[in-house]
């Protein structure tokens, strides 16, 4: 049987939506999006328990059902919990977002080897910790993972070396994970995210936005909403035959 | 207590794992053979049982639900039989 569509006996069974990173910016769209789908979301959270609890809230009060949870990305045991506290649930991991991602930016003759590193553990090395944590927890009904990437992952950004190697990587892993995993009912794809409205941006000053905003051919910055409908798509069964792409939903900035 | 009944009960404690780890094989990879025709040093792959690499994927799952224990490229020579397995999670196991 084809595992892209659960079995008979699953159907009966809750569907979950694991977000990591999901208190805030596009992981938080994402989580109240898939809500929206049926989906009971679990999101998790680094340290800020007040978003998460927010998030948590606002999807009951929509109807919807959710849970968060702390946990630590650059940790591969508290990864594996994460897992083990979906799987005592007893219902069917459906999909699992990574958002779960910093920036540190600098110019790369000046960036300190810790900056490197702590971009490159929590972005990239926390996504292979949830993929494979992923394929072992979907490989018996498969499932949908979409891994959130980034436009500076496709074209350069000056000033932020770590970032886009992370992101690169990301687009790398999204690849070449879906091909491994595909025979298994697994889909793996990327979203790679333009200019959005998140905290991450509105560190920067008004000016320097605008002039970027400016270069969009869309001529705004986008929205985190409009990004999780891009993730939505790709974790739900209207994407059945798309595996291993990234995604650009960034008002044409990589036309 | 004994010696004797240390040693007596450390091996009943093994036969019961690897007995345990011949089911969860033969159920996990829905394997054509009946769990006590396996032998305890029979290859896993290869030649032995046959397995391949998505067998690899369900048995480090497995054995990572059932005992918490976990299997990395770096520990293939656990593949090697039921009791290299059994050896590896004796050794691993959470206390």
């Amino acid at each position: 049987m084809w595992k892209g569509s659960l079995m008979q006996a699953d159907a009966q069974r809750e569907s979950f939506a694991l977000v990591f990173g999901g208190s805030r910016g596009i992981g938080r769209a994402a989580a109240e999006r898939l809500s929206v789908s049926g989906l009971t979301a679990v999101i998790t959270y680094r340290s800020d328990a007040t978003a998460a609890q927010d998030v948590v809230m606002t999807i009951r009060n929509n109807g919807g059902r959710a849970h968060a949870l702390q946990v630590d990305v650059r940790d591969e045991s508290a990864v594996r919990t994460v897992f083990r506290s979906v799987a005592v649930m007893d219902g069917v991991l459906q999909t699992v977002v990574y958002s779960a991602g910093i920036t540190s930016d600098g110019l790369l003759a000046t960036m300190s080897a810790d900056s490197w590193a702590s971009v490159l553990d929590t972005n990239l090395t926390g996504a292979f910790y949830v993929a494979r944590q992923s394929v072992k927890a979907m490989r018996k009904t498969g499932g949908s993972i979409v891994l959130v990437s980034s436009t500076s992952g496709i074209s350069g950004q000056p000033g932020q070396g770590n970032y886009s190697a992370s992101k690169g990587g990301i687009n790398a892993l999204t690849q070449s994970l879906a091909k491994e995993v595909a025979g298994l009912g697994i889909r793996v794809n990327a979203v790679a995210p333009g200019f959005t409205d998140t905290d991450m941006l509105r560190r920067m000053d008004a000016k320097a936005r605008a002039e970027y905003a400016a270069h969009i051919p869309l001529g705004r910055m986008g929205e985190p909403q409009e990004i999780a409908h891009a993730i939505a798509f790709l974790a739900g069964p209207q994407s059945s035959y798309i595996t291993g792409q990234v995604l650009a939903v960034d008002g044409g900035i990589t036309a | 207590m004994s010696n004797f009944d240390d040693i007596k009960n450390a091996a009943a404690e093994r036969l019961a794992l690897n007995a345990r780890l011949r089911t969860m094989l033969v159920d996990g990879l829905e394997l054509p053979v009946d769990a006590d025709k396996i032998e305890d040093d029979q290859p896993l792959f290869g030649r032995g049982l046959e397995l391949d690499s998505l067998d690899t994927l369900e048995i480090v799952s497995l054995v990572e639900e059932e005992f918490e224990v976990y299997i990395t490229d770096d520990d293939k020579s656990v593949f090697g039989s039921i009791n290299k397995v059994a050896d590896y999670i004796v050794a691993n196991r959470p206390r």
